[in-house]
C-alpha cells in the first residue's frame, strides 16, 4: 500500500511539474505579450520595449523558464504583471475561493447523485427512476456554462438568491451567511452535472451488484430489502465512483473556469481567465501550478480509496 | 502621441451568454406587459433634484491594472483615476469644450506659446496636504517619466515645459505653436509631490502605486478616496470628505456617499445584474446584440436607457502597405494597389453591414471621422458607392479577372485573388465584422481566409508588420485631430497600414504630413477645418483604412440613478463622477 501511494504521489509531483511548464512555456510562446496587451495600439516602440525590459520579457525563453522554474522550487512563482504582486500571494486566497466552491459542490452532487442512484439502480422500472433519469440525462448535457446561465438567470428574475460574486459589499447577515447565499448559485451549475453523472455511475453499479449471488443469498438470509441494498450492495457498488473521484475533482476545476467567470466568483478559475486575457505568464503558470496540485490531491485520495475499496488496483 | 484605447472584451462565450440571456429576457419582459419607457433622453431622471447621499453600485469587466494611471489606461483603470483625481483642465465629455478645474482660470501670452494658469486656492489632497503649484510641475516631470504617459503630453515630439512661480501659479510653455492649446491638458493627472516624489527619484514611479498599495497611502484631488479593494470583487470609494467642488446651490460634492465597483467579466451577469437591481450601472456602453433585451427592460420600468447618438470610432479595415511586406509574394503587384482597396470599398454594402454586424444599431461610414464629431467631421468627403460590378470593373483593370470561370478572380500568374483577413477573437462584433467583409468579397471573386487571434497577438502583428490585412477597433484619444498626430502621420505609432516610417512612402502620405502640420500649428480655427477637410479628402481618394459602420451607442442605468450627463465617449454616464446621484 505504501509503495502503491509513494508511485502515485510521484507521479502527482510529475502532473504538476509537467503542467506548469507547459502552461509557461505555451502563454510565452503565444503571439503576443503581456506589454503590448497593457499599453495597447497607441503606445509608442520605445514605450512597449522599456515596458518588455521592465517586466522582464525581453529575455529569451529558455531564461525565463529556468529563472521561474529555479524559482518555483523555493515556492516563488514570480511577479504578477497584471497584478504586481507576488504570484504566491495572489494564489492562496484565490485556490481558497475555488476549494470553497469545488468542495461545496462535490459535497452536493454526492449527496444528490449517490442516493438517487441507489434507487435507480435498485429498481429498474417505475415512474420515480423514469424521471430520475431523465433528469440526470439533461443535466448531463448541459455544459456547467449552461446551467450557470440559467441559475444566475433565475436569481436575476426571482430576486431570491444574488446575482454573481461571493460576498455583498454591504452585508447585514455576516460574512458566512453572505457567502452561502452567494455559493448557492455557482456551486448548483457545477454540482448539477456531477450528481448526475454520479447518479449514472451508481446506479449502473447498483444494478450489477444487485444481481450478484451474494446479494441473493443475503435476501435469502431474510435481511430486509432495504438494508441490503443500502448497507451490502451500497459498499460493493462504490468502486466506480471511487474510481472517478479523482477526475471528477479536475472536472470540477475545468468546469469552474466558467462557473467562477459567469457568476463572478473570484476563485483560481477567474485569476486564470484574467491572467490569460492579459497574458501574464507568471499568473497563468501560477495558476496551472494550483490548478494541478489540486487534480494531484484528488487523484491521489482517489487512488487511495480505490486501494481501500478495490484491494486489487494496489497491485498495478 | 495619439493615444488609441484598445477595447478589451474578448470573452468567453460572451455572444453565446449574451443571445441566451436575452432569449430569456425576451420571453419574460413578453409576459411582463410594458409600461411606457423613458428611453432615449438624457433628461430622464434628471427632473429629480439630487442630494447629497446614498451609494452606487457600478459593474466593471475588470480590475483596474494599478492605482496609477500614468501606468495604464485600460478603462477601469481611467475610471479609478476619474474618481481618485482631477486634472488643471477638464474636457466636457457633453460639450467638447475645455472647463477650469484644478485651474480656474488661465492667460495666453502674445506668441501664443505660454499660458499662465491660476490655481484654485485652499484645495488639499484626500489626506490633507495642500495642493500647489510645485504638484502640477512635479506631475508633469512624473508624466514625462512614463513612457505611455509621456506619449501624449509631448506636442510635435517634444517637451513642454512648466513653472511655478509661486504656489497657486503654473506658467506652460509649448515648445511649438499647437492648435488644441490646454487640450492637451486633459492628459494630466495632478499627482501628490508628498507622496510620490520618492518614487520618481528612485525611478520607480511606474510601479509606484500598485494593486497591493494600502488604501491609506493613496492620496487625490478628485471626488472619492479607496476605502476598501477587495482583489477580485470589488473597490469601495468613499466621498473624499475635502472635495474642493460644490454645485450651483452650494452644496459640497460629489453628491454620492459612497461608489462601488464590482468585477463582474461576463457581459451577461453584467446585464442580469443590472436588470436586478443588483448594479446600477455599467462602465461601458449596452453591446448591439443586448440592445434589444435593454430597451425592452426599459420599457418594462426596470432601467433607464439613453440613447447617445453615433459614436465617434468606427472599426477600420486596413492592408499591410508597408513596402517590401509582400517582397517574395506574387500578390505584390495588385495587393498594395489603391485600386484594390477602392473595389473592395465599392464591393462591401455598407447598409448591410451597419444591420448584419450591429443589428441596425449603427450608420454607414465612409472614414475614420463619423459624423459624431461635429467639429472636424467632413460631409463632403468623397464615398465610395457600393457599386459590386464597378467594383469586379476596377480589379479587371489591375489584371484580376475571373479566368478559370469558377466565379473567383485569378491574377495574371493564374493565382487566386485572395488574403488573410486577422481579427480579434472573442469580440462579436469584429467577428461579424469579418464574415460580412468574406462574404461580401466573394461576391466579387475575392477569397478571403479569416483568422482570430487574442488581442495582444493583434497587436503584435499591427506592430510588426507581419500580417496581410487587419479589422480592428482604433480609438481616438480625442475629437481634436491634432490630439491624434500618430494616427494621420506617417511617422506615427498608429498609422495603421505603415506604421513608424521614416519618411512618408507615398505622395499622399507626405501631403497629409503636410496638411497635419499646418493644422496642428495653425491658430485660425477655420483654417484648420479647412485643412482638415483637405485631409479627410486626400484620406477618401487613397483609402489606406476602410471604414463601413459607426455605431449608435446606448448605455443603461438603473432608474434610481439621477443627474447624469451622457456622453458618447467612455465612460458614457461616469464621466463626471462627481455630479451623480441616487433617488431618494
Amino acid at each position: 500500500m505504501v509503495a502503491y501511494l509513494a508511485r502515485r504521489l510521484a507521479f502527482a509531483v510529475f502532473l504538476v511539474f509537467a503542467v506548469s511548464s507547459a502552461a509557461l512555456v505555451l502563454a510565452k510562446l503565444a503571439p503576443g505579450d503581456f506589454a503590448a496587451d497593457s499599453l495597447g495600439l497607441g503606445a509608442s516602440p520605445e514605450a512597449i520595449a522599456a515596458a518588455r525590459a521592465r517586466y522582464g520579457l525581453d529575455r529569451s525563453l529558455g531564461a525565463q523558464y529556468g529563472a521561474w522554474i529555479a524559482g518555483a522550487a523555493r515556492l516563488d512563482f514570480g511577479q504578477s504583471l497584471l497584478f504586481d504582486r507576488p504570484v504566491a500571494d495572489l494564489i492562496p486566497e484565490r485556490a481558497a475561493n475555488t476549494a470553497i466552491l469545488s468542495l461545496t459542490a462535490l459535497l452536493a452532487a454526492t449527496l444528490i447523485g449517490l442516493p438517487l442512484g441507489v434507487v435507480t439502480g435498485s429498481r429498474p422500472g417505475g415512474f420515480l427512476t423514469g424521471a430520475i433519469r431523465t433528469a440526470s440525462l439533461l443535466l448531463l448535457s448541459m455544459p456547467p456554462l449552461l446551467t450557470s446561465l440559467f441559475l444566475v438567470f433565475a436569481a436575476a428574475r426571482t430576486g431570491w438568491l444574488p446575482v454573481g460574486g461571493m460576498t455583498t459589499a454591504s452585508t447585514t447577515s455576516g460574512w458566512t451567511g453572505d457567502v452561502l447565499r452567494h455559493l448557492i448559485v455557482p456551486a448548483a451549475a457545477l454540482a448539477l452535472p456531477l450528481a448526475a453523472m454520479f447518479e449514472r455511475l451508481q446506479s449502473q453499479s447498483m444494478s450489477e451488484v444487485i444481481g450478484q449471488p451474494y446479494m441473493l443469498a443475503t435476501h435469502a438470509r431474510g435481511v430486509p430489502a432495504a438494508r441490503a441494498i443500502w448497507r451490502d450492495a451500497l459498499k460493493g457498488a462504490l468502486g466506480p465512483i471511487a474510481a472517478v473521484y479523482g477526475l471528477v475533482v479536475g472536472t470540477l476545476l475545468s468546469g469552474s473556469f466558467a462557473v467562477e467567470a459567469i457568476t463572478a466568483w473570484p476563485g483560481l478559475g477567474e485569476l486564470m481567465l484574467a491572467a490569460l486575457r492579459a497574458r501574464d505568464v507568471y499568473l497563468v503558470a501560477g495558476c496551472a501550478v494550483a490548478g494541478s496540485v489540486f487534480l494531484a490531491i484528488g487523484t491521489l485520495l482517489s487512488d487511495a480509496a480505490l486501494a481501500l475499496v478495490e484491494p486489487r488496483t494496489r497491485e498495478t | 502621441m495619439s493615444q488609441f484605447l484598445t477595447r478589451r472584451s474578448g470573452q468567453l462565450a460572451s455572444l453565446l451568454a449574451v443571445g441566451a440571456i436575452a432569449l430569456a429576457l425576451a420571453g419574460s419582459a413578453a409576459c411582463g406587459g410594458g409600461s411606457s419607457s423613458p428611453a432615449g433622453g438624457p433628461a430622464g431622471g434628471n427632473a429629480v433634484r439630487p442630494e447629497r447621499g446614498g451609494e452606487l453600485s457600478v459593474s466593471a469587466r475588470t480590475e483596474p491594472r494599478t492605482f496609477n494611471r500614468l501606468a495604464s489606461r485600460e478603462a477601469t483603470t481611467d475610471l479609478v483615476a476619474s474618481l481618485m483625481q482631477a486634472k488643471l483642465v477638464r474636457i466636457n465629455r457633453v460639450t467638447d469644450d475645455v472647463e477650469p478645474w484644478l485651474a480656474d482660470s488661465w492667460t495666453r501670452d502674445a506668441g501664443g506659446l505660454a499660458y499662465t494658469l491660476k490655481l484654485r486656492p485652499n484645495v488639499a489632497f484626500s489626506d490633507g496636504h495642500p495642493m500647489t503649484a510645485d504638484d502640477v510641475v512635479f506631475s508633469l516631470e512624473a508624466a514625462y517619466a512614463v513612457p505611455l504617459a509621456a506619449d501624449a503630453l509631448q506636442p510635435g515630439g517634444k517637451k513642454l515645459t512648466m513653472a511655478a512661480p509661486d504656489p497657486l501659479t503654473v506658467v506652460l510653455t509649448f515648445p511649438v505653436p499647437y492648435a488644441p492649446g490646454l487640450r492637451i491638458l486633459d492628459n494630466l493627472w495632478v499627482l501628490p509631490k508628498h507622496k510620490l516624489e520618492a518614487a520618481l527619484r528612485s525611478g520607480s514611479i511606474e510601479s509606484a502605486w500598485g494593486l497591493s498599495t494600502p488604501p491609506a497611502d493613496l492620496a487625490g484631488l478628485g471626488p472619492f478616496v479607496l476605502s476598501a479593494y477587495s482583489p477580485g470583487q470589488r473597490m469601495v470609494f468613499a466621498r473624499n470628505p475635502r472635495y474642493w467642488r460644490k454645485d450651483e446651490k452650494g452644496t459640497q460634492l460629489p453628491y454620492l456617499d459612497r461608489l462601488t465597483i464590482e468585477v463582474v467579466p461576463e457581459e451577461s451577469t453584467q446585464l442580469l445584474r443590472l436588470t436586478s437591481g443588483a448594479s446600477d450601472v455599467t462602465i461601458s456602453e449596452v453591446p448591439s446584440e443586448a440592445y434589444a433585451t435593454v430597451k425592452r427592460e426599459a420599457e418594462a420600468g426596470k432601467l433607464r436607457l439613453y440613447d447617445l447618438g453615433v459614436g465617434y470610432d468606427a472599426d477600420a479595415f486596413w492592408i499591410n502597405l508597408r513596402p517590401g511586406a509582400f517582397k517574395s509574394d506574387p500578390r505584390a503587384g495588385w495587393l498594395q494597389r489603391d485600386e484594390f482597396r477602392r473595389a473592395i470599398s465599392m464591393a462591401v454594402d455598407r447598409q448591410l453591414f451597419a444591420d448584419t454586424v450591429f443589428l441596425g444599431a449603427a450608420l454607414p461610414a465612409y472614414g475614420p471621422i463619423t459624423p459624431a464629431n461635429k467639429k472636424w467631421f467632413s460631409p463632403d468627403a468623397p464615398r465610395t458607392p457600393h457599386d459590386p460590378a464597378g467594383a469586379r470593373a476596377l480589379l479587371a483593370s489591375i489584371g484580376l479577372t475571373d479566368r478559370n470561370g469558377d466565379g473567383m478572380l485569378e491574377d495574371a500568374g493564374q493565382k487566386p485573388v485572395q488574403f488573410t483577413l486577422v481579427t480579434q477573437k472573442g469580440r462579436p462584433r469584429l467577428e461579424r465584422g469579418v464574415s460580412v467583409i468574406r462574404d461580401e468579397l466573394k461576391k466579387v471573386g475575392i477569397a478571403v481566409d479569416v483568422v482570430t487571434l487574442d488581442a495582444s497577438a493583434v497587436i503584435d502583428q499591427i506592430m510588426s508588420g507581419k500580417y496581410e490585412a487587419l479589422y480592428y477597433s482604433v480609438y481616438f484619444n480625442g475629437t481634436d485631430p491634432a490630439s491624434n498626430p500618430d494616427f494621420w502621420l506617417s511617422s506615427g505609432s498608429t498609422h495603421l497600414w505603415d506604421i513608424g516610417q521614416k519618411k512618408p512612402a507615398t505622395e499622399w502620405e507626405a501631403r497629409i504630413d503636410e496638411l497635419m502640420a499646418r493644422q496642428m500649428r495653425s491658430g485660425d480655427e477655420a483654417e484648420r477645418k479647412r485643412l482638415f477637410d483637405d485631409v479627410q479628402k486626400t484620406f477618401a481618394e487613397h483609402l489606406p483604412a476602410i471604414y463601413f459602420a459607426a455605431p449608435r451607442m446606448f448605455a443603461a442605468a438603473s432608474r434610481r440613478v439621477i443627474n447624469v450627463t451622457p456622453a458618447v465617449q467612455r465612460p458614457q454616464l461616469l464621466w463626471s463622477p462627481d455630479t451623480v446621484a441616487v433617488a431618494k
